[in-house]
């Protein structure tokens, strides 16, 4: 027989109890009631002897009922062999081996290396391993089926062999979704291989564990029970490490400043022992326009990036100064301004503010990412094609001949927008020739006062950024005149706004692939006040951005991202070549949409092979989170469930222990003999209770004693009279 | 007028009737044991220590500045060309209260009756007997306060409610003499007899104070010290865990061991109660509740009278109360 819990066998000692207490005999429990204590003084009790025992019998009960309890609760239990035998002793284990950026700092590599081939020595034939790199993925080197096909003597070096040919890369670091991969791969593993179903689950971690690692992966994660996560965390000597971050430039429409150098966060490590740097740019013909730079350990400050002399091509700011420089070198596109042709037919003078053109003009003004340039023509004199050609928004504000008509509707069928606002209701018959019908019925409307307008189609794009309640108020514009067009003679016309006495204020006409915007009113003050109202330059710059003008394309990406690659090359191109920072080039068909291999900090170019135009650039940095590289608690993991085992010897003895009592633990609660000793107390309690009121009766009381306590009582009470 | 036939308590005490108080505490009425104890004593005469102003001359003394006008005999006057003040007797029976103590340690007993019983029945005798003389008897129950008050009266009926009252059982505390005394004493505009049965189980520094009260009042003191047979003689024959009834504590004591202790310890308590009432001029009656009532009431009696021949020995026959004297 074999106990569960053999030290509460040491609850026997308490059987000393009964014995002590059945050899002292209390003093008397006989109390008597008495007037006053004043006259009296204690006196020290009378013990009996010591040396002989008195209720043996009861005494044996009681001793047993302590011993009975006591044997319970070490939960004895008939030990038997297992029935699958002794306890695995092999092992399946999961190598991780972090390649993120931050391992390039110096000498962490190297020390993770031998970590590995450590880990990989420290296995034995029967063990299955898997060998798995990461940093924002996950890569499998060598699998458990392929380990399995090895030679167990060349297992180790081959494993070796493939993580020798492991570099650090520049990508973020995802351990909480390698942990799942991991565990994932093993309780497959497992699933898969029965023969070794119980043998131990173990994933190995080798990395720096630096804070920036995500763990998100790990929060809706149940871990499985019986793996166990051992890290072999590798510490950085040198602690202070500075990085750099660009700041997002949101104020792309404003005005042109004569300084657009970008804004850059510069953050210092929390353990970080310098506080100094330097912000230069790389490559630069002054050298000595260096920024100096002063951050606390834990902090960030934003500075202004020096000055570059050329800043049309893009450039490298590069922070010196502290312990580590994977991550200090920035790459900067520089944001170029665009130039936006707007034709405008009609015959307004710039000047005068009662026509149109002026207040188009003060709309599309000169920002620091576009520049505009408007070319006004009669709309009855014949225009230039290259105007056309060119033109990436076209408005038209007066009579058209058919000439020009027909340049339009190609213009229009090229997927290009125009715009046509109604100065009157002759301006009808330029409207039929652009939307291709015989005629369009159109009439001025008669408004008692103004119009406004009454229903908007906030779902079309055009209008859009006006369904928030704070910006969707138009109750404000003031409509004197307007044109009462119908509509329904324009095949696929859609009214995008109504008047509120429901006559179209705007509405669209495809053309092609081309839109034609038809708005019924002016801008001009003599129809209304549209032009004076804050809804008129988003209008327009939605015109333009509806129609593929303003689409913007970022210029500045993270390690890893995907690239869009539409409408950064002109549609139907079929052979992309994307030029990665290290002179690679990777060709790409027409159906691909993105571009996914961004593993290299750099400036990256997009053309097209078969057409000469100028490629395109974007520039790929470091993720932020990579430079938060003070070591991350591990106590993190074992906040997200994951149960970490400090050292693999000490994982083995500790594992072993587990399993056997496991095991034990299981014959115990089949047999459960613990309350059959339960009954057999429970009948000595009966016993003893049975005995100890027999003892305690007072004949049995008198008998033993001989004479009562209390003095001699008076004469037995008669009836009173 | 009062009978001033004098009783002659003399003959009681030649052949003092001796009824066993076991006995006589199986009578169920207290006022049938009190009529039985006092049965064949005769009624006292009680001279009045107050001059008053009723049909019954005593003297004429000069008018002095301050005298009441009203009281001057305008026929000496006449006769005498002197102011002349007319004095009586004062009639006023005599103004006798009972103090029971009813505090926890009054209910101990060793036998059939305890010492609160004894103690009732005690003052339940006196009682009658006073109510026989035509005295005024009030009554006072205690622990550490006033419990109930009657106040001297000597109607019939009043008889029953004073023996009502003492046949409740004490539920008070712990005997403390100090509060309801000095309240009594603060209470009593007129002096009088004041008798005290209690077991006295206080400290004797307190005890003095106490009493020192009710004698400051001028008052006729009378105490009966009650004790049961078994705190006189302490005759346990076992160990036991004694436990105080007032306060509750406990305490291991061998009587063999812990008697001649206590022995010396009630003596020199008894003693010192003893020496304390002498030296405040109170009666002072030791009684073991087995003891006959007859002998308690004979002794009282017998005191009284010695008490009153002392009196007159030191103001001699011719002396009137008023000069302080005290009479029974």
């Amino acid at each position: 027989m074999s106990l569960l819990y053999p030290l509460f066998l040491a609850g026997i000692a308490a059987a000393a109890a009964p014995i002590l207490l059945h050899m002292i005999r209390r003093h008397t429990r006989q109390r008597v009631t008495f007037s006053s204590l004043m006259f009296l003084r204690p006196t020290m009790p009378r013990f009996r002897s010591r040396s002989r025992l008195e209720h043996v019998l009861l005494l044996i009960v009681r001793c047993s009922v302590l011993c009975l309890l006591a044997f319970a609760f070490a939960r004895p239990f008939l030990a038997r062999p297992a029935a699958t035998g002794a306890a695995d002793s092999s092992k399946r284990i999961v190598l991780l081996i972090d390649t993120s950026a931050s391992m390039r700092r110096s000498g962490l590599w190297t020390r993770a290396l031998d970590e590995a081939q450590s880990v990989l020595k420290e296995t034995g034939p029967a063990d299955r391993v898997c060998v798995m790199s990461f940093d924002q993925g996950t890569r499998t080197l060598i699998g458990f089926d392929q380990w399995q096909t090895m030679a167990p003597a060349q297992r180790a070096a081959i494993a070796s062999q493939e993580i020798s040919k492991l570099s650090p890369g520049w990508s973020s670091t995802d351990l909480g979704h390698a942990l799942v991969t991991a565990a994932d791969a093993l309780e497959d593993d497992e699933a898969n291989d029965g023969a070794q179903s119980r043998a131990q689950c173990r994933i190995v971690l080798i990395g720096d564990l630096q804070q920036g690692s995500k763990l998100d992966a790990l929060l809706a994660y149940e871990w499985p029970q019986r793996t166990e996560l051992v890290v072999k965390a590798i510490p950085c000597r040198g602690v202070t490490n500075a990085s750099l971050q660009l700041l997002a430039n949101r104020d792309s429409l404003g005005p042109a400043r004569s300084d657009d150098s970008p804004d850059i966060r510069i953050t210092n490590s929390p353990d970080a022992t310098n506080d100094h740097f330097q912000l230069h740019w790389a490559d630069s013909a002054q050298p000595g326009a260096a920024v100096d730079v002063y951050v606390a350990a834990g902090h960030s400050t934003v500075v202004h990036a020096p000055a570059e002399p050329n800043q049309q091509t893009s450039a490298r700011l590069v922070l010196t100064g502290d312990d580590q420089d994977f991550d200090n070198t920035l790459y900067v596109m520089p944001q170029l301004r665009r130039q936006v042709n707007i034709l405008y037919l009609g015959r307004d003078d710039p000047n005068d503010t009662a026509g149109m053109l002026y207040y188009l003009r003060q709309a599309f003004g000169t920002g620091k990412a576009l520049t505009s340039r408007i070319v006004r023509h009669p709309g009855s004199e014949v225009l230039d094609a290259a105007d056309i050609v060119t033109a990436h928004l076209i408005v038209v504000t007066d009579n058209v001949n058919q000439q020009n008509i027909t340049a339009l509707r190609r213009y229009l069928e090229s997927g290009k927008p125009l715009l046509f606002a109604m100065r009157s209701a002759e301006a009808a018959d330029a409207l039929s020739g652009l939307a291709g019908v015989d005629t369009i019925d159109a009439q001025e409307a008669e408004v008692s006062r103004y119009a406004m307008l009454g229903r908007l189609e906030f779902d079309h794009p055009l209008l859009k950024p006006f369904s928030d309640p704070r910006f969707g108020d138009f109750t404000r514009i003031h409509f004197w005149k307007h044109r009462r067009v119908d509509t329904a003679s324009c095949p696929g016309a859609r009214v995008l706004a109504r008047f509120d006495n429901g006559d179209p204020a705007w509405f669209e006409v495809p053309v092609g692939r081309g839109t034609l915007l038809v708005w019924t009113s002016g801008w001009q003050p003599s129809d209304s006040d549209l032009a004076l109202s804050s809804k008129f330059v988003p209008l327009l710059y939605g015109t333009l951005e509806y129609g593929g003008t303003l689409t913007e394309h970022p210029s500045q990406y993270f390690v890893g991202d995907a690239v869009p690659i539409t409408g950064r090359i002109p549609a139907g191109t079929t052979d992309i070549q994307v030029r990665k920072p290290d002179g690679v080039t990777v060709r790409m068909d027409g159906n691909q949409q993105t571009f996914t291999q961004t593993d290299l900090p750099g400036i990256y170019s997009i053309s097209d092979s078969t057409r000469d135009t100028d490629p395109q650039f974007f520039a790929v940095n470091l993720p932020a989170a990579e430079s938060r590289t003070d070591p991350m608690p591990v106590e993190d993991l074992e906040k997200r469930d994951v149960p970490l085992t400090p050292t693999a010897a000490v994982v083995s003895e500790v594992a072993q222990r587990a399993a056997r009592h496991n095991s034990f633990t299981e014959m115990e609660s089949q047999q459960k003999l613990w309350r059959w000793v339960l009954v057999a107390t429970l009948i000595l309690l009966l016993i003893e209770t049975w005995l100890g009121g027999w003892l305690g009766t007072p004949q049995r009381e008198t008998e033993r004693l001989g004479t009562p306590l209390t003095r001699p009582g008076p004469a037995p009470e008669r009836e009173p009279i | 007028m009062r009978n001033r036939a004098a009783s002659n308590p003399q003959s009681a005490i030649r052949n003092p009737p001796l009824i066993d108080p076991a006995a006589l505490m199986k009578i169920k009425s207290m006022e049938l044991r009190a009529k039985a104890v006092v049965e064949g004593f005769w009624k006292g005469i009680h001279r009045s220590p107050y001059h008053g102003f009723s049909v019954e001359f005593t003297e004429y003394r000069q008018y002095a500045f301050g005298d009441d006008p009203r009281y001057i005999d305008w026929r000496v006057y006449a006769r005498s060309d002197r102011f002349y003040i007319k004095k009586f007797e004062d009639e006023t029976n005599l103004r006798c209260h009972l103090l029971i103590d009813h505090s926890r340690s009054m209910g101990y007993t060793s036998g059939d009756y305890s010492k609160a019983q004894y103690a009732g029945t005690l003052a339940a005798t006196l009682a009658y007997f006073l109510f026989t003389q035509g005295d005024a008897v009030g009554l006072a129950t205690f622990d550490d306060q006033i419990r109930e008050y009657m106040p001297p009266r000597n109607r019939a009926s009043y008889l029953r409610r004073l023996i009502l009252a003492l046949e409740a059982q004490p539920k008070g505390s712990a005997t403390n003499l100090g509060p309801p005394l000095q309240r009594l004493a603060q209470m009593q505009t007129k002096r009088g007899m004041i008798v005290l049965v209690s077991d006295l189980l206080t400290s004797i520094d307190r005890l003095e104070r106490d009493l020192g009260y009710l004698c400051a009042g001028g008052h006729d003191v009378v105490v009966f010290h009650i004790l049961d047979p078994a705190e006189v003689s302490f005759d346990f024959d076992k160990p036991a865990l004694f436990q105080d009834v007032e306060t509750g504590r406990d305490l291991y004591v061998d009587p063999a061991a812990a008697q001649k202790g206590y022995q010396h310890l009630l003596d020199g308590h008894l003693a010192k109660t003893r020496s304390v009432c002498q030296s405040l001029g109170i009666d002072y009656h030791l009684f073991a509740t087995d003891r006959p009532f007859d002998l308690a009431l004979l002794d009282f009696l017998q005191h009284r009278m010695r008490s009153r021949k002392r009196v007159r020995r030191v103001h001699g026959p011719g002396a009137g109360p008023g000069a302080g004297g005290r009479a029974v």
